[in-house]
């Protein structure tokens, strides 16, 4: 299309302002990350917009390496609630793509569950506050508060709507010819799933898994609500990166944050193909 | 979730299965039908019967005895007199009517932008998508840093005034409710942008091409041919950010923590301080069950109405 030469600098400026706009944020938490302690601490004026002398300091700290510059020394560091969110999020996405996947076969193929594309959409649409009380009576009542596992169910049941949803949209978009030419051969219906159809859609499997992850990765309310100290994740222990005498710890906060938001993104960037089909629910397949 | 049989199922039904493959089909469904039920039904229940009560998880006995703390609907009364939730959920109402249009337009005018082809789009592209991907409570600790009294918005602002710019965004009853909007919109923009860019790529070429040669202008081609086209995109994506900003917690909880007093706080942060700070579960249940009631109502309407009119 025929465009004048205003427009495309009219569109060129517009984006990289827009695109500076979002990237402000996350490059402050960045530059944060690497400040030494002299250039955070003083939460005033002299806050610079680039670290002066960038230092790996706030990263030994959440580690546990205490500083010579700040007196408090770490309770609890941050390894264990980095491991904490790496295993509820991955098993929680084992949980969701095992059921969701099967579901959505099921449903595909075989017409069988036919409730469960709204009512997973209803699961999608309600607050997680509004069914808390009740799960964290049925939580605490079998022993799965603060624990690995009760945080990895939770997370499963909460993303099976997108497993289920991105799982079904690739089902349907699988030509059958070649499931249909095994059965011929004399497979059952299951070894075609697990031998045929499984394998030949592993790209798809991957993306889906990613999405989810991300998405349980992200969680912030559950986690405070079920979790008190031992698998705290990410989110929920950087709020104790502070205290009375020392007040916010930014840079150990950004440095957190850093290690918090970086996978994510690159996760998310690897899948933007598949974005708009697990953010609406298949509606449309870009 | 309260009417799940009654569903009927929105995908188109396969041809007649084989008798085998319909079990197998029933087998593979099974976990996924067990884990929506376990989330559903159970909890819904335990939710009207504690709702019923005064139980608090302080009163020393466990949550199936709490009839003996029996008050009928009494909660259902105080909800309807309580000035604190209305005022979260109007806050929440407001929250949506600013954020969503400017989301919206946002959105529609980047992807027009981006609709077609030129030099570095791909980059800019992905670029652009960052915020959404941000963990949201990491999201809402980095505006907590911009928006201190010496922290970077203040100090770009002051670029224009001749005095440096002191303002204390978070300490301020209606500062913090903007401070927490346009955290929101940074973050949720590009999710709008990504899903009607590809509604807005997805739109036929051919009566475009029609449309120029008759010599349409390109606003007109825009409101005739092109949004038209893409409405059941659209409605996706704002009921998609209705939704989501209906429960909106992570970021504003983390940024304000519902403060200044209650200037920021939403649904969820109201029914949270209820559960974790003073404990009342019984009135809580009832909020999140009147919540969930209304809802389910609108959802299924909603829905419904949707499907009709993709079929005709």
């Amino acid at each position: 299309m025929q465009r004048s030469i205003s427009f495309e600098v009219f569109r060129y400026a517009v984006i990289l302002a827009i695109v500076a706009i979002s990237l402000v944020p996350t490059l402050w938490m960045i530059s944060m990350a690497f400040k030494p302690i002299a250039e955070w601490s003083a939460a005033g004026a002299d806050l610079t917009w680039w670290p002066r002398n960038p230092t790996l300091d706030n990263f030994r700290f959440i580690f546990g390496q205490s500083s010579t510059d700040l007196i408090v020394a770490l309770e609890r560091t941050a390894g264990r609630p980095i491991f904490a969110s790496l295993l509820t999020a991955t098993l929680g996405t084992v949980i969701a793509m095992t059921a969701g996947t099967s579901a959505a076969y099921g449903l595909s193929r075989f017409g069988q569950g036919g409730n469960l594309p709204l009512a997973l959409i209803q699961l999608r649409l309600f607050p997680p506050m509004a069914v808390m009380i009740p799960v964290m009576i049925m939580w605490s009542f079998l022993g799965l508060i603060d624990n690995w596992f009760g945080l990895s169910l939770i997370y499963g049941i909460v993303t099976l709507p997108f497993a289920f949803w991105l799982m079904k949209t690739f089902f349907d978009d699988m030509p059958r010819e070649i499931e249909d030419a095994a059965l011929v051969e004399g497979c059952t219906r299951w070894r075609v799933f697990v031998r045929i159809t499984l394998p030949m859609m592993r790209p798809a499997l991957a993306s889906s898994a990613l999405f989810v992850f991300i998405l349980n990765w992200s969680d912030y309310l559950i986690a405070l609500l079920l979790t008190t100290r031992d698998w705290a994740t990410i989110p929920v222990y950087m709020a104790s990166l502070s205290s009375s005498m020392t007040g916010q710890l930014y840079g150990a906060k950004a440095a957190l944050g850093v290690i918090a938001a970086v996978p994510p993104i690159i996760m998310g960037i690897a899948i933007q193909k598949h974005l708009v089909r697990g953010l609406t629910f298949g509606a449309l397949k870009e | 979730m309260t009417n799940v049989s009654t569903m009927t199922p929105v995908a188109d039904q396969p041809e007649a299965p084989a008798k085998s493959g319909a079990r197998l089909g029933l087998w593979l469904t099974l976990p996924a039908q067990l884990l929506v039920l376990f989330i559903a039904l159970f909890p819904i229940l335990m939710q009207v019967y504690i709702s019923l009560t005064d139980w608090s998880p302080l009163d020393g006995i466990p949550w199936w005895r709490a009839h003996e703390l029996w008050i009928g609907l009494l909660n259902y009364s105080d909800l309807i007199a309580d000035s604190r939730f209305w005022g979260a959920m109007w806050r929440t109402l407001f929250v949506m009517a600013v954020c969503v249009p400017v989301q919206f337009l946002l959105g529609l005018g980047l992807a027009v932008l981006f609709v077609d082809d030129f030099r570095g789009k791909r980059v800019l592209y992905s670029t652009l998508l960052v915020p959404m991907m941000v963990v949201p409570a990491v999201a809402g600790y980095m505006f907590f840093m911009l928006f201190q009294s010496g922290g970077p918005v203040n100090d770009l602002l002051s670029i224009f005034t001749s005095d440096p710019v002191r303002i204390a965004w978070l300490s301020d009853p209606d500062l913090a409710l903007i401070a927490v909007m346009v955290a929101d919109i940074w973050q949720w923009t590009p999710l709008m942008f990504l899903i009607l860019l590809a509604g807005m790529i997805s739109v036929p070429q051919d009566q475009q091409m029609a449309a120029i040669l008759l010599g349409a202008s390109w606003w007109r081609r825009f409101f005739t041919i092109v949004l038209p086209r893409m409405k059941s995109i659209i409605i996706i994506a704002l009921a998609i950010r209705v939704i989501e900003i209906f429960k909106i917690f992570d970021t504003l909880f983390i940024m304000t923590g519902g403060g200044p007093g209650v200037a920021t706080e939403t649904i969820s942060v109201y029914i949270y301080k209820v559960t974790q700070q003073e404990l009342i579960w019984s009135y809580v249940a009832a909020i999140a069950l009147a919540i969930l009631i209304v809802l389910s109502v609108v959802s299924v309407f909603a829905i419904k109405r949707m499907q009709r009119g993709q079929e005709t």
